[in-house]
């Protein structure tokens, strides 16, 4: 008897330590490897900035920044860019997010849609879009213009090849930023407190300026933010309307600096104030959301109170009308004509229909074929890739499972303090080293991509399994199941969707990216965005117009797709007998 | 020797000590009752027990069998055990059929060997019509009947319950109370029951162990606790009671200034320091007029609150020195807020505690 014990006691002093080491070089491996993705690129980043083309340490690519005009004319440019775009969206996106949320607004759903829908749409092809509309020689609104007013030829109504132009056209998709952040505010400011001010005597506009307004300020400062962030890092959209210009904002400038000769150090140290105003911002973004008394947004009483609109109805729709006009219906549009007649400027008729563009993208051009494929690849690999890291980082920060697991979730968020730009000069620098070379295989875009997904792929994980009761997880140990086993028949089951949806959105934001792209391809390693770009210098408006259409058809399918998952929440819907 | 066994258990999250060097016995088939305030280290403990946590100190045996020590902790699922979760932790993605199959499929049994269990515990629970649906779609009480049948239908050796009735509502509660009662009974299983509510474990366990800050107070049967409190904490945490601190006059009496002295008949006195003495609720007797015999164990205070509770009143009177004490009368003792009472402490319900 006393033998036997003996045996099992020995038999359980090793189990256990087989069952934990495996979890030991996972978060070894996993730690590692997030440190190479993010670390050595901003070490790089770092060392170029502070020596010179011999590599002898010098503060002198600083001191060029900050003194010389030509750089920092650059960066006061795109600073005054960003504040013009965020104050913008603020002003279209808030009404909008209101009308949308708290009044009776007709078609409530087809304005979220297509907000989302200008949300989806990269901003370098809609400034394609804007080019095809307003661009003052060839531009089918100047063409209008003249044909109704019979204008001279020179004369235009519009150019949007300016300052202006540009605001114009970033705003259109960075306002989504603001409007989902205020109306998922405005859905969540429980009506109790407008109802609390109108008891009080408080009337529609004074409840409005005294409650409504204050409670959603954060969620709208915040997503202005976010917007201000987006711009000033932004390549696709400055690159194609602000060089035909003739000026630079900081992101252009920094891809000129990888143009022959490149001026590598001077991008490396143009890169690091961008790298320290996005810090702050987030910053500021995290301060301003996390504020205390405003942490009403996340209560729950009654159905949030509907304003009715009566005479100020058709106001309200126009309004709504001419935003979505300019930010989705007409670039949409102005794509599809371009895509299904000869030249930009033809008139829609039948007889100048063709598919020379569909067949020159699909079948001729070998080039454009290839990005398809690359494109495709990358999104796929990297979006597979990345859920899986995010996967296990999540699995392992949430569940606690090895000492110091914690270090996963700061790597994996850290990313999101880079912008995309500064990431590809990052990745440029580490692997165009002779030791080791990626620049130039899909290797360098695949690494930067799962890296620029990271941030989202890791928030939404963990929050998938901080949405699993750990219970659940321990209630299926003690019935019986491993750790292995309880992950494979309880917490798979119960994240599939959370999964599922990562990979979309990781896929989505891929086949999408522009500005850390635009540093990394190769003419073997093209990639539609950076093809749509390319094709747009030789004014090849008819191929653009079918690459851009094919990445929004995708990414949407994708979106749909995701949204449609059959949910596995705490009510499942009963299968039908 | 017990069948579960805890020995010098221990368990630390940095400078706290959850649980501190816990030895506990338990008999097979019996129900015990951890009970103590939240964050008295009763959870941990059962956490402990059942696996999910490894000690930093002590041992577990079950049958002899170490089960838990520092860096050799068996797994949960290699215990024999099962667990009723405060959340019940049902799978939203299975139906309660197979919830309760779950045990069942992985120790390798037949389906329909599977399917008579479970239908007849699903028979126990009173569950059968709801087999096909989702736990999303059942009332507190049914997903906590679910977790119950699950839990049972592997006829596990111990039975873990972390506080399982403070998501019902108190008509529900009573009801499950004795349903759990019932079932052990029936199945005689050894059960760990974790609660912080005295009744509850009152009207459930036959061995009831209080805890307060990870320690151990006391571990007796329900009429142990409560007749015969050992620390003032238990005597006051436990039924509820006031308590008096004076010095001992090293026969039986406690003198706690401003000349009330009370005889205690019970109890263990301290030698150095202050003496407590535990009186419940309702042994004091209230009059309103001085009575003749009044000295040893009579003191006087004025009323300051009263409540009537129907079958009785509750008094809260405030003594000379400043204490308070709470009586329950008989509904007819009727004295306004105010007036000055006479307490009678009879010292047959005086209990002296050294701690």
């Amino acid at each position: 008897m006393k033998s036997a014990s003996d045996g099992q006691a020995a038999a359980i002093d090793r189990r256990p330590r087989l069952r934990f080491d495996l979890f030991k070089p996972t978060f070894f491996v996993l730690a590692a490897g997030l440190i190479v993705l993010i670390a050595l690129p901003l070490a790089w980043l770092v060392y170029y900035s502070v020596v010179d083309p011999n590599g002898v340490f010098t503060l002198g690519n600083y001191i060029t920044l900050f003194t010389d005009s030509r750089m920092l004319q650059p960066y006061l440019r795109s600073i005054g860019m960003s504040i013009s775009v965020g104050i913008l969206c603020a002003v279209v996106a808030t009404p909008l997010a209101w009308l949308v949320s708290r009044t009776d607004f007709p078609g409530q759903r087809v304005v979220r849609a297509l907000v989302m829908a200008s949300f989806v749409t990269p901003p370098f092809l809609g400034a394609i879009a804007w080019e095809i509309l307003a661009a003052p020689n060839s531009g089918l609104i100047n063409e209008i213009y003249r044909y109704l007013s019979g204008a001279p030829r020179a004369d235009h109504l519009l150019n949007i090849y300016t300052m202006t132009g540009l605001i114009f056209v970033i705003a259109c998709y960075t306002f989504p930023y603001v409007f989902t952040l205020v109306a998922n505010g405005l859905d969540r400011v429980p009506s109790d407190l407008e109802d609390a001010s109108a008891i009080l005597g408080g009337k529609m506009a004074t409840t409005l300026r005294h409650i409504t307004i204050p409670l959603v300020l954060p969620a709208m400062l915040a997503g202005t933010l976010v917007a201000m962030l987006q711009t000033l890092t932004v390549f696709g959209a400055p690159a194609i309307l602000a060089l035909p210009a003739g000026f630079d904002v900081v992101t252009t400038k920094i891809w000129s600096m990888f143009q022959y000769p490149p001026h590598l150090e001077l991008a490396a140290a143009t890169s690091m104030p961008l790298l320290v105003i996005t810090v702050f911002l987030l910053q500021g973004k995290s301060w301003i959301l996390g504020r205390k008394g405003y942490t009403v947004l996340g209560g729950k009483s009654g159905v949030p109170r509907i304003t009715r609109l009566r005479k100020w109805k058709p106001l309200a729709i126009a309004f709504a009308v001419i935003v979505l006009s300019l930010t989705v219906v007409l670039p949409c549009l102005a794509l599809i004509k371009t895509a299904i007649t000869h030249r930009v400027s033809d008139v829609l008729t039948l007889h100048n229909l063709t598919l020379e563009h569909f067949k020159f993208v699909f079948v001729e051009y070998s080039a454009t074929r290839l990005a398809m494929w690359n494109t495709f690849l990358l999104g796929i690999l990297s979006a597979t890739v990345g859920t899986a890291i995010a996967l296990m980082a999540a699995y392992m920060v949430s569940r606690n499972t090895v000492r110091g697991s914690r270090l996963l979730g700061l790597l994996a968020t850290a990313p999101i303090a880079i912008p995309n730009i500064v990431l590809g000069v990052g990745f440029f620098l580490s692997y165009s080293q002779p030791a080791l070379r990626l620049y130039g295989t899909l290797w360098i875009l695949l690494l930067c991509f799962i890296t620029i997904g990271m941030p989202a792929a890791y928030q939404q994980m963990s929050a998938a399994f901080h949405g699993i009761h750990t219970e659940l997880e321990e209630a299926s140990r003690i019935l019986g199941a491993s750790r292995l086993g309880t992950l494979r028949r309880i917490t798979a089951p119960l994240l599939r969707t959370s999964v599922i949806a990562t990979w979309c959105f990781v896929f989505v934001g891929t086949i999408r990216e522009l500005s850390a792209a635009i540093l990394l391809t190769t003419a073997n390693t093209k990639l539609i965005s950076v093809m749509i770009y390319n094709l747009n210098e030789s004014d090849d408006l008819g191929a653009i117009s079918v690459l851009g259409l094919l990445l929004l058809v995708v990414s949407f399918a994708i979106i749909i797709l995701a949204n449609n998952l059959p949910g596995l929440g705490r009510t499942p819907k009963r299968q039908a007998a | 020797m017990s069948f579960l066994e805890l020995s010098g258990l221990t368990k630390r999250y940095g400078a706290l000590t959850a649980v501190d060097e816990v030895t506990l016995g338990i008999d097979k088939g019996l129900l015990v009752c951890l009970l103590g305030p939240s964050g008295c280290g009763k959870t941990t403990t059962l956490r402990l027990i059942a696996g999910f946590l490894e000690p930093d100190g002590g041992e577990i045996r079950v049958d002899g069998r170490r089960i838990s020590a520092p860096g050799a902790t068996e797994a949960p699922e290699r215990r024999n055990m099962s667990m009723i979760f405060q959340s019940y932790a049902l799978w939203p993605h299975m139906t309660i059929f197979d919830n309760v199959a779950y045990g069942l499929k992985l120790r390798g049994m037949k389906r329909p060997e599977i399917k008579k269990r479970v239908d007849a515990i699903l028979e126990a629970t009173r569950l059968s019509q709801l087999a096909s649906r989702y736990p999303g779609e059942l009332s507190g009480g049914q997903q906590q009947r679910v977790s119950l049948a699950r839990a049972l239908v592997v006829e596990p050796e111990t039975l873990l319950l972390d506080e399982p009735l403070s998501n019902l509502d108190a008509n529900l509660r009573e009801e499950m109370r004795f349903e759990i009662r019932r079932l052990h009974d029936e199945f005689r299983y050894t059960t760990v029951y974790v609660t912080h509510d005295q009744s509850e474990a009152m009207t459930t366990a036959d061995l009831i162990v209080v805890m307060n800050q990870g320690v151990v107070e006391q571990a007796g049967t329900p009429e142990d606790i409560y007749e015969r409190p050992q620390s003032e904490f238990v005597a006051h945490f436990i039924g509820g009671a006031n308590i008096f601190k004076g010095r001992w006059d090293g026969r039986d009496m406690v003198d706690c200034g401003d000349g009330v002295m009370l005889r205690c008949e019970s109890g263990e006195f301290s030698k150095e320091g202050d003496t407590a003495v535990s009186i419940r609720h309702h042994c004091i007797e209230l009059r309103a007029n001085r009575p003749d015999s009044a000295g040893t164990n009579w003191v006087s205070g004025n009323v300051t609150r009263q409540s009537y509770l129907g079958p009785h009143r509750d008094y809260l009177v405030t003594l000379a020195s400043g204490a308070t004490a709470r009586t329950i009368t008989p509904v007819d003792v009727d004295i306004e807020k105010g007036q000055t009472v006479w307490l009678h402490l009879p010292s047959q319900h005086c209990r002296a505690l050294a701690h």
